[in-house]
């Protein structure tokens, strides 16, 4: 599938027009994971924004460890570093094999929000509907 | 076209559930995999509206037994 037509498919650029689209096409790029690799490590600065393209990941608690949701196609790992600039709030690994993300260095995605600030209000809207979701889902899950 | 992002929850087992997009609403009795196991899904429930090509549900599974075939893989049991 070509890259646009994928990113049209996740929510985080639901909105963005086809030369948005283009925009952020331009700073993504894949990186293939193996069962068992790290993504992110809690504690650790985030860099870089994930987006699940084929498997899944687990995003886990440390010490101690605790798996607190699995995250497949068009979903996204990094956004709450991206957005309080804090340090990553749990690790995340691939439990599949392969797993395939497009990742965005954070330093590349907010220069493009600062030279487009169409871009940066349509993906930070996303995000927040993200967040929300992801709490939802939380939520659900301590019925 | 219209793309669904689910948030699955499972019932019956220690599992945290998983979000994936699915490109059709999910349904009852459907059968999905979560990293490495299978369920079955058995109640459906739009959570947030509709939002540009987007919709949101919840589903709650539980998990479908399974033994080991000889070959190492899943199979699920009859």
């Amino acid at each position: 599938m070509d890259l646009k037509d994928f990113l049209r498919k996740v929510e985080l650029f639901d909105g963005l027009t086809e030369a948005e689209l283009e925009k952020v096409a331009a700073i993504c790029q894949q990186r293939r994971f193996h069962r068992g690799d790290i993504l992110t490590k809690q504690g650790t600065p985030g860099e870089e924004l994930f987006i699940v393209t084929k498997g899944f990941v687990e995003v886990f608690l440390e010490a101690p460890q605790r798996v607190v949701v699995n995250l497949g196609a068009g979903q996204i790992v990094g956004e709450m570093a991206l957005v309080d600039q804090g340090l990553s709030s749990a690790t995340v690994r691939a439990v599949e094999e392969p797993t395939l993300t497009q990742v965005i260095r954070f330093e590349q995605l907010e220069r493009l929000f600062q030279q487009d600030t169409s871009i940066g209000f349509k993906i930070i809207r996303n995000i927040a509907a993200d967040l929300s979701f992801k709490l939802r889902h939380r939520n659900l899950s301590e019925r | 076209m219209a793309s669904y992002k689910v948030s699955y929850v499972v019932i019956g087992m220690d599992h945290p559930g998983g979000i994936v997009n699915l490109d059709h609403k999910p349904f009852v009795g459907e059968q999905v995999r979560l990293s490495d196991l299978t369920f079955e899904v058995l109640e459906v429930l739009e959570i947030m509206p509709a939002r540009g090509g987007f919709h949101y549900y919840h589903a709650t599974c539980h998990p479908i037994p399974t033994v080991i075939s000889s070959d190492g893989t899943d199979q699920e049991s009859i």
